[in-house]
């Protein structure tokens, strides 16, 4: 019978050779720009793209290596490119198959970076996006047009935490030959495999969950290596010959892993938003632990959610998990083992006591960030989601009085002791 | 490339340069429930050295129009077709797996064209587990699984990859659910049903080349042992850090053993 290695052993051991010359157990950080060839028909042939093999960092490095084959292991992937940000990967997983005169439909409740981009940026490069409400999957299918390339979400929507119905979504993609990306960096791989459900694209930042303790910035694209790009004409980056390696054809030599070798090929080369070998050591560092940090995110989210929903100073709580979010039944499906370790919540007394919250608390950071083995708070409105407009706001399920959580791993029972801090100062406020 | 054989379209990737037949040609041919991208690693070293190289998808594979054909013979026959159709002399063959019994067969037959064999991984025939063809009729995700589980060794279990970035082990299984369940049951029942090889194997003159993978599994030293001492005179490689699938998992090392033997036997000026 078939055997394959699970979850935990992939986090540890995937995509690493062990070093021969020294037997070096941790990956080494191969902090070097660009690598000796032993003649010239190998560099000829790397350059060519005939084999396998690094020239320089920009575009590949062996410690990054490492990191993109575990993360494409740990996804079920076929190949993965580390950037140096969530949003470099957001940039290259877009530009990589859509140009001046394309179309993306896409959620209208993501991170506000992703919506900056597709809403102010990328219209600069002819790239238009229709955002729609991620709960309503048809939808997605009436915004589709002629000229639609992409349909783009996150599974976890951030901050509004709507879930996606992945398979719905996915169902209209394929009907429509469309390739369909998530943003999964809300539910990492542990939470959800986002292409179990019909995605062909995933992206990360992996600054987040991922790594887990808040000190490397990084972003991932991974390649679901199941879209037919050759059924159709929608997409000559991928299938036409491209001219700068000899006239490749990339769907016919690397077929699954076509559309990574594009990024790889293009994005790195051109525009070079490369990820560091220092920081992809510290990344693999935190994926080792991924599975354990996550049951702690849940099992402290748990704890938060029943704390915050029986509070006096608190006038909702928002988490697929509670039963009466409207994603639930999504979550259940999607999330079996808990969605997420964000919580929404709002502060009684409206925008000056969730200040007042979170200018009073000790333990919990304010700081824009999620996803660190610390817990972290912030205003959304007036902080990551402040470049959009109110219309936009409105759409991404963002209130005044919202604040927005990510549980970190400490003692809960000291999140709470903190929190009571923040809750009496709120409560001067709300009552005076 | 696509071309017309027998009515059918047949794709081909010709390794990033145009065919032309009047080069010395290098054939490559994949195995069961596979298609050209298996040979992505090599095909294109040989067309960038004035080879020129052919790497079709069997008929019902991925891009390749038909039903998959039922019985080795006939894919042996098949591959004569496409080389009579595009007029194909000195040629270098080089087979995996379940090419490698297409390659014998074809070998025996038609001789007059070859001048060198390469097989990879494979015995003089290859019975297929039972639960395997099943399987794959009824339960392709777990046939996918059992063939990659069997048919990678170690690092392909740990998604290592000549390629930075990319697992071997996902990008094959993403190739092999093109060709499921129609084109994988066909082509194991085609191996299972062979029995030809210890006929024909003796009579195959000319350069033979056999490269094996010390942890194979799915064609183990002792099957592997039937085909070698059944050829004349072969040349053998063992790769021992690789698996069944040796010109993924061990390219750089494949790819320099057919570069010497196919220079050496087919040369290109």
């Amino acid at each position: 019978m078939s055997h394959f290695y699970h979850f935990d052993t992939l986090s540890l051991h995937a995509g690493q050779t062990v070093d021969s010359e020294f037997g070096a157990r941790a990956t080494p950080i191969y902090q070097t720009t660009s690598y000796v060839f032993p003649d010239t028909d190998t560099a000829a042939s790397i350059f060519n793209l005939e084999r396998g093999g690094h020239a320089y960092s920009r575009i590949t490095n062996p410690t990054v290596g490492v990191l993109e084959q575990r993360i494409a292991a740990l996804e079920g992937g076929s190949a993965a490119v580390c950037t140096a940000s969530g949003m470099a990967a957001t940039f290259c997983a877009i530009t990589a198959i859509l140009g001046q005169g394309d179309h993306i439909v896409a959620s209208s409740q993501m991170y506000g970076g992703n919506i900056s981009l597709m809403k102010n940026t990328l219209p600069r490069f002819g790239i238009t996006t229709t955002f729609v409400d991620p709960t309503d999957v048809e939808g997605f299918h009436a915004a589709l047009q002629d000229n639609t390339r992409l349909v783009y979400g996150e599974l976890i929507g951030n901050p509004g935490l709507d879930i996606l119905d992945l398979e719905g979504v996915a169902a209209i993609c394929a009907e429509n030959h469309i390739p369909f990306m998530v943003d999964a960096t809300f539910n990492t791989p542990y939470l959800c495999r986002c292409f179990d459900y019909g995605v062909n694209i995933t992206i990360h930042s992996v600054t987040k969950w991922m790594g887990g303790h808040g000190a490397a910035i990084g972003g991932v694209v991974i390649d679901g290596g199941n879209f037919d790009w050759g059924a159709s004409d929608k997409y000559p980056t991928i299938t036409d010959d491209y001219a700068p390696f000899s006239g490749i054809n990339l769907w016919e030599e690397f077929g699954p892993s076509a559309y990574a070798m594009r990024i790889r090929a293009e994005a790195m080369r051109d525009i070079g938003p490369t990820m560091s070998p220092m920081n992809a050591f510290l990344l693999l560092q935190g994926i080792e632990t991924l599975s354990l940090r996550m049951d702690k995110h849940l099992a402290n989210t748990k704890v938060m959610l029943e704390y915050l929903s029986g509070h006096e100073q608190v006038s909702w709580v928002s988490h697929p998990d509670l039963s009466a979010h409207r994603s639930h039944a999504l979550a259940k499906k999607y999330l079996p083992k808990g969605a997420g370790s964000i919580v929404s919540f709002g502060v009684k007394g409206g925008r000056d006591a969730g200040k007042a919250f979170i200018e009073n608390v000790e333990l919990a950071s304010h700081l824009a960030n999620v996803g660190d083995s610390k817990t972290l708070i912030i205003h959304p409105a007036t902080t990551t989601h402040s470049r959009i407009d109110a219309d936009a706001l409105v759409a991404a399920g963002i209130s005044d009085d919202m604040i927005r959580l990510s549980v970190g791993l400490e003692d809960v029972a000291d999140i709470q002791a903190d929190f009571e801090t923040g809750f009496r100062a709120a409560k001067k406020i709300a009552n005076s | 490339m696509y071309f017309e054989v027998n009515g059918k379209k047949v794709f081909a990737t010709t390794g990033g340069k145009e065919f032309d037949n009047k080069k010395p040609a290098v054939i490559f041919l994949h195995g069961s429930g596979l298609d050209h991208t298996f040979w992505g690693l090599h095909s294109r070293f040989f067309a960038f050295r004035k080879y020129t190289v052919l790497v079709p998808d069997l008929p019902g594979h991925s891009h390749s129009e038909g039903a998959a054909l039922t019985s080795i013979e006939a894919m042996a026959d098949w591959l004569n077709d496409v080389v009579t159709t595009l007029d194909i002399e000195n040629i270098s063959l080089v087979a995996h797996s379940q090419g490698c019994l297409i390659a014998l067969e074809f070998a025996a037959r038609y001789p007059q064209q070859l001048r060198s064999v390469s097989f990879i991984a494979s015995g003089l025939a290859t019975p297929v587990n039972p639960a395997l063809i099943d399987n794959a009729e009824n339960n392709p995700q777990a046939a996918i699984a059992m063939m990659t589980s069997w048919g990678f060794g170690s690092a392909g279990h740990l998604h290592q990859g000549p390629i930075p970035g990319n697992s071997m082990l996902s990008g094959g299984q993403k190739i092999m659910w093109r060709n499921v369940p129609d084109e994988l049951a066909t082509d194991l029942k085609a191996c299972d049903a062979y029995e030809n090889g210890k006929v024909v194997a003796p009579k195959i003159g000319g350069p033979i080349q056999v490269i094996l993978g010390g942890q194979d599994r799915m064609a183990p030293r002792k099957v592997t042992k039937e085909l070698v001492d059944h050829l004349s005179n072969p040349e053998v490689h063992i790769v021992t850090q690789s698996g069944h699938m040796v010109p993924l998992e061990a390219p750089d090392t494949c790819r320099d053993l057919l570069k010497t033997f196919i220079f050496a036997n087919n040369p290109a000026t």
